[in-house]
Formats: C-alpha cells, sequence, structure tokens
C-alpha cells in the first residue's frame, strides 16, 4: 500500500516535467496571453487567468488559478495595481518563488509604457483610484510595441534557445502591427474633436492619442456606481455641448448609458476592453479591429 | 504595498520643503527628512485598520441571556465565572465589536510577515502573527508563529470576511470564540497537477480552552492531576481540493485535529465546586464550496461545513467540601452549518444561513446523560457595500441553541435578533482569497 502511494506520488510530481521543454507562460488577463501567443507561437504554453469579459478589477480569486501559477514559469502582468485586488493572495499560495515579482520570472508590462493621469495626490475619498496612474494603457494600439518589445525580452531570457525564433516572430508581428496601426489611424482621424461620454476610464489612451474629447464618464469615482444626482449633472452636461458617443464596457450595467442615449438620441457604444469581450475580438489585432469597427458605425 | 508607499511618498515629499524651511539646512534635520540618505519610510509595511461595531436588538434582557448556554457544549455561567472569563457577547445597544490592525511586508527575499492586532475597548491581543517562507522548492511553504490553524474552510478567515455578523454555532462551540489560533508551525506543498491540491500539515501548542489544553491541572491540595504538555500538544492535517466546472468553481476539504485536552474550570479553587477534564480529543471536519459566476459582477455561493468531535479521559469534579471524583467520560458532539449568499449587484448582496449543534451524547461512568441535540439557528441577511473599503449589513437570527436550567432542567430559551452591522477598513489592506 506505502508502495503505491510512494510510486502514484512520484508520478504526480514527475509526471508534469515530462512536458516541460515549453515555457510556461501564465498572464493574468487575456490581451497578454495573445501578445505572447504572437511571439512565442509553438514554443510556449499560454494561459491566462482573468475572463476578458469581466471588470479586470474584481476577478473572482479562484484556487485553480492558483494551480496555474504553481506550475508556471512566467507571470506576465499588466501591472499598474489593475490585479491588486485579487492576484496577491494568489501569487502567495501558489508557493511558486520563480513567478514572484524581482524574480526572472515574473514581468510587470506597465514598466514599459508611460501611464497617463498619474494622480498628484491620493486618497480614497476619489473612490477605486490608481495611484500609479491610469492602468488600461494596453488600449492604445501605440503601447502595444513597448509591451510586445518586454515580452520578446524576457521569453528570450528565459529560454535563449529559441531567442531568434522569438525575435523573428516579434519582428513579424511588429510589422503587422505597423500596418494596422497605419489603417486604424486613418479610421481615428475622422473622430478628432469629437466629444464622447464614458462609462469608466478605460479607453483614455486611445481618446487622447486621436484629439478625442472626454466630456465625463457615466460612474461619478472609480468603481462608484452612477447615481441619479451624477446622472443629472452629466445631462446638464450633454445639453450644453454636442456629444457624438457614449463609450460603455460590456461588464457594467448599461442601463444609465442606455437613458442617456435614448433621451438625447446619442448613439451608445459597446466596446470590448480586452481580448474575449465580444465574440469577434479574439485575439489583440481584432480587438482593435473591432473597437475601431464599432466607433466607425 | 504600492498604494501605501506612494501616500508615504507623497507625504514625504510635501512634507520636505517644510521641514527644511522650518529647521534651516542644518544637517540635523535634514537626517530626518526624505532628503536624508538613512531614510527608511519607503519601507513601511502595509497597515491597515478594520473598524466593527453593531447595533443589536435581542428579545432577551441582557442580564437573562447571560445565563443561557447549550448544555454540555459551552459551559454553565457559574462555572465560566468561577473560571474568570465570561463568554462576550453582542448585548442589546450598540456594540463596539472590534477593531483589527494589519501589518504585512516582505521581511527579505526568503521570508514575509503578518500580523493582526486585536484591538477591543479594554484590552489588546495579538490574534495573529507569522512568518511565511516564499521561496521554498516544489511548492513547500512554511509558516511559524502564531496562526489560524487551516483546519476546514471558515476558520483561517478574519472575522471581517465573513459573510454573516457572527460566527457558526459549531466553531464557538468547539473552538471559542476566537477560532482555533494558535503557537506552531506549519507545513503546506501545493501538487503540481491542472486541478488545485493542497495539503497542509500543523504542529501547535494546543491550548485551545474549548477542546484541548496544554496547562498543568492541580487540585485544591496542590497534588498534580495532570502535567502540562512538554512541547506541541496539539496536530492538525488537512487536504483542499478545487476545480472549476464552466463558471462553477468546486472547493472542498478535509481536516483533522488530534490532541490532548486539558480542559480546567476551578478545579484548583478551595471551598467552592469545580470541574477538570483531561483525555484527548479529536475533531474531524469536511467542507464544500459551490461559487457560480452568473456575470461579472453577480454569483451565488453554496458553502457548507460539518465538524464532529470525540472527547475521551476522565473527569475530574470538586465539592465545596473539597473533595474531588473522577469518572471515566466519553463526548461525541458534532454540528454543521450551510449557508447560501448571493451578490446580485455590484453593492448589493443577501444570504441565508443554517447553524445546527446536531449530535450531543456524553457518558459518565457508562450512563449517558439527558442532554438536548440537534440545537438550530437560522439566519438571514442583506449586505449593502458602498465601495470594496465598507459594508453595512442587516442580519436577523432566530436562535434555537440556547437552554436555562433555572427551574433544574434543561429549558429551550428561543431568541430573535437583529444585528445592524458596520464594517469598515482603511490604509493598505491585502485582497482576500477565495
Amino acid at each position: 500500500m506505502k508502495k503505491t502511494l510512494l510510486i502514484a506520488l512520484a508520478l504526480l510530481v514527475w509526471a508534469p516535467s515530462l512536458f516541460a521543454n515549453k515555457l510556461k507562460v501564465v498572464t493574468t488577463y487575456p490581451y497578454i496571453a495573445s501578445i505572447a501567443s504572437q511571439i512565442g507561437g509553438d514554443r510556449i504554453k499560454v494561459d491566462f487567468l482573468a475572463r476578458g469579459d469581466y471588470d479586470p478589477h474584481t476577478i473572482i480569486p479562484k484556487p485553480s488559478f492558483i494551480a496555474r501559477l504553481r506550475k508556471a514559469d512566467l507571470l506576465i502582468i499588466n501591472g499598474a495595481q489593475m490585479e491588486i485586488g485579487w492576484l496577491p493572495p494568489l501569487l502567495r499560495q501558489s508557493a511558486n518563488p520563480a513567478v514572484n515579482p524581482g524574480n526572472p520570472g515574473f514581468l510587470d508590462l506597465s514598466h514599459s509604457v508611460k501611464l497617463i493621469d498619474v494622480p498628484k495626490s491620493v486618497s480614497r475619498e476619489q473612490g477605486d483610484i490608481h495611484p500609479d496612474g491610469n492602468p488600461h494603457y494596453y488600449l492604445d494600439p501605440y503601447n502595444i510595441p513597448p509591451i510586445a518589445r518586454s515580452i520578446l525580452a524576457k521569453l528570450s531570457a528565459l529560454d535563449s534557445h529559441n531567442a531568434a525564433y522569438y525575435r523573428s516572430r516579434h519582428d513579424e508581428f511588429a510589422r503587422i502591427w505597423g500596418a494596422k496601426s497605419a489603417e486604424w489611424e486613418r479610421k481615428f482621424a475622422s473622430l478628432k474633436g469629437k466629444r464622447v461620454i464614458e462609462y469608466h476610464k478605460n479607453f483614455d489612451y486611445i481618446l487622447r492619442r486621436h484629439g478625442i474629447i472626454l466630456a465625463g464618464t457615466i460612474e461619478p469615482l472609480p468603481g462608484i456606481p452612477p447615481t441619479s444626482k451624477h446622472i443629472e449633472k452629466l445631462e446638464g452636461t450633454i445639453a450644453a455641448g454636442r456629444i457624438s458617443l457614449i463609450l460603455q464596457d460590456v461588464y457594467n450595467a448599461d442601463d444609465a448609458a442606455r437613458h442617456l442615449s435614448k433621451k438625447f438620441g446619442i448613439p451608445m457604444v459597446k466596446l470590448p476592453h480586452d481580448v474575449g469581450a465580444v465574440p469577434p475580438a479574439e485575439g489583440i489585432i481584432s480587438l482593435f479591429d473591432e473597437i475601431v469597427r464599432r466607433l466607425g458605425q | 504595498m504600492k498604494k501605501l508607499l506612494c501616500i508615504i511618498f507623497m507625504i514625504t515629499l510635501l512634507a520636505a520643503p517644510a521641514l527644511r524651511g522650518e529647521n534651516g539646512d542644518t544637517p540635523e534635520s535634514g537626517e530626518e527628512g526624505a532628503g536624508s540618505p538613512f531614510n527608511q519610510s519607503k519601507f513601511v509595511p502595509d497597515i491597515s485598520l478594520i473598524l466593527d461595531a453593531s447595533y443589536v436588538y435581542r428579545n432577551t434582557r441582557d442580564g437573562e441571556y447571560e445565563k443561557l448556554h447549550t448544555p454540555a457544549i459551552t459551559l454553565v455561567p457559574a462555572e465560566e465565572e468561577r473560571h474568570g472569563h465570561e463568554e462576550p457577547f453582542l448585548r442589546n445597544g450598540f456594540n463596539f465589536n472590534y477593531a483589527e490592525i494589519t501589518f504585512y511586508s516582505i521581511v527579505d527575499p526568503y521570508l514575509e510577515l503578518f500580523a493582526v492586532c486585536h484591538l477591543a475597548e479594554e484590552h489588546f491581543g495579538l490574534e495573529e502573527a507569522y512568518f511565511t517562507t516564499r521561496s521554498l522548492p516544489f511548492g513547500f511553504q512554511l509558516r511559524a508563529g502564531k496562526f489560524l490553524s487551516g483546519f476546514g474552510r471558515l476558520n483561517e478567515q478574519h472575522a471581517h470576511y465573513w459573510d454573516f455578523a457572527d460566527q457558526t454555532l459549531v466553531h464557538n462551540a468547539f473552538f471559542g470564540e476566537e477560532g482555533l489560533g494558535e503557537v506552531g508551525a506549519r507545513l503546506t506543498w501545493v501538487a503540481p497537477t491542472d486541478f488545485y491540491l493542497m495539503l497542509g500539515g500543523e504542529a501547535l501548542q494546543g491550548c485551545n480552552t474549548r477542546s484541548f489544553g496544554n496547562e498543568k491541572i492541580l487540585h485544591v491540595d496542590g497534588s498534580t492531576v495532570e502535567d502540562g504538555s512538554n512541547g506541541p500538544n496539539l496536530g492538525v492535517g488537512y487536504m483542499k481540493m478545487s476545480f472549476d466546472i464552466g463558471e462553477l468553481t468546486v472547493l472542498a476539504g478535509a481536516s483533522g485535529a488530534f490532541g490532548k485536552a486539558r480542559i480546567n474550570h476551578g478545579l484548583d479553587r478551595a471551598g467552592k465546586s469545580g470541574t477538570a477534564f483531561t483525555g484527548s480529543t479529536y475533531i474531524l471536519g469536511g467542507d464544500i464550496t459551490l461559487k457560480y459566476q452568473l456575470d461579472s459582477l453577480r454569483f451565488i455561493s453554496l458553502q457548507a461545513e460539518y465538524l464532529y468531535r470525540s472527547m475521551e479521559g476522565d473527569m475530574f469534579r470538586n465539592d465545596a467540601l473539597d473533595a474531588m471524583t473522577r469518572t471515566e467520560a466519553q463526548k461525541r458532539q458534532s454540528g454543521l452549518y450551510a449557508q447560501l449568499v448571493g451578490k446580485f449587484s455590484r453593492r448589493w448582496r443577501c444570504g441565508a444561513r443554517y447553524d445546527l449543534l446536531q449530535m450531543n451524547r456524553v457518558e459518565e461512568s457508562g450512563v449517558e446523560a439527558e442532554l438536548p441535540e440537534n440545537m438550530p439557528r437560522y439566519s438571514g441577511m442583506l449586505e449593502y457595500n458602498p465601495t470594496e473599503f465598507s459594508r453595512f449589513r442587516v442580519q436577523y437570527n432566530f436562535d434555537a441553541s440556547r437552554y436555562g436550567t433555572e427551574t433544574g432542567a434543561y429549558e429551550k430559551k428561543t431568541n430573535h435578533e437583529v444585528i445592524v452591522q458596520a464594517n469598515l477598513a482603511i490604509g493598505a489592506h491585502g485582497a482576500h482569497s477565495f
């Protein structure tokens, strides 16, 4: 009995190492997994934790995530405190030092871009505020290349045998991305100077890049659901200035956006914020294709 | 961590010019300021404060309620009084339940430290203070210090994370108000499997006064009834596993606690009656949680836990004339809870809980005592969470688990309770696990 148990235990520990030839990458969000697999191809095994159609700030920390982190060689996170509400206990319980901050198997992508709206002072009076700046930086096509470069550097460092492979895949991705960005840029040009309302400050990077003006948000403060008083104020803003679009995410209740859209005859556009948020956004390229398509409608 | 560091950094940045302005440019004053080469303010750990207060309405007057107990499980009030500690309970009217200060930081590349201080109006207690390794290989983690045991599901969770305002009957019965929190060490192992599998073992001092105990027991005449333990007195082992089926998360666990019991209720007090129990105790537990996520913000969760306790040994009794008797005694008790909680919007949650003290068999010298069994409590709650840092809860309890003994026999006294609770957190408080 004891012998069988020991053999079973040995198998349990040893079996996963049979498949150890591929670098196991775990990412917090699907968009990171998509970029990583663009670069890593079939030489890495990529897995993401959070669903793309859920609120990225409030992910339920399922124990199955611990099992995935336990076996990871590399963990790539969005950073800028987007995962602060759910990832730290999972990482602690996974007992995998390799993927902890400070170790080579950990990559925080927020360090590869410049964050906007870094608050001068922070207080929770201001709602669910991000002290490091707006964490939705990846929703800007121009921030994807530096993210891809960080991932390339990390994969090449951890798995130097495949560095040339990663480099060639990265260069190919960068080339496609460059062409795509130019295409998206042309479509965005028609939106320049337009005024929009947004539910949460999800799309500020893209708006700012293309000179689209954010006239207000449906939530009064980050993470706080809309109040009737705030909506009243917003109605004043809408009545005063010409608003072209109301941008709504897929996970928050859209009744306030619908109400405003109906009342003022302004189109409400549901924008995907991550890969998997809506069915056509199945990869990092189609995510932006879909954002641009929905904005152009 | 980052949030707090940022705040401190901002404060120091803002304060630095002011300091220089007041004190001039003398190097002495600069030494304490932000510009100092020896400034350590960036190393301040995550600190948070949690406050819990409630307003209670109960149909029983406080004085009467105090005398109620659960036969053979919680003690008769007279015995507690003699033992010098009274079980605290929610009083009618306003209650300041506790404030909790937590500290967390990484110690060095190898260890991290976590501490929780429990502050009541008149006392300070260290609820937890332990270090955990962060660099052991193969999925192992070692923890040592004072910590809440990983036994079952609810025991390890702090009160502010519970879905109801009060502790479950069975946890209160077997582990007491503070749960199974012990000084000791724990080794856990997370298996490299596709589903979550964790095994844990703990060696603890075992001073829990409800089921274990490690202090020497003396009789009035100074003779030793039972020696104190000379080392860890309690061993706990558990296995937890979890997997997902679509949006349904299943978490199940099995736990066991095995130790020696040394429970003393004033056996050594001259001229007064007292009791003590020595022997061996084991507690077995099984738990299951099913959480179904409806969408990004909404979920429904069913959580249940069953505990069984067996105590075998000797019962010592001291009467008013200081004559001591010793009888063989056996206790077999069990209890469970099952709770259904739903989160229906970003801010609202509601839930129902069924609490039961089930089996209650006590035998002394082969004679079974006549004791009530199947003592239930039903609870319902509604919660409003303005943000993740504040929570307001209304809870109703229909409590049929308490008995009075005024007439000499056990007399059930049903209590209706309404608890309005506020729970707030400030500072850098870490995220909770599943």
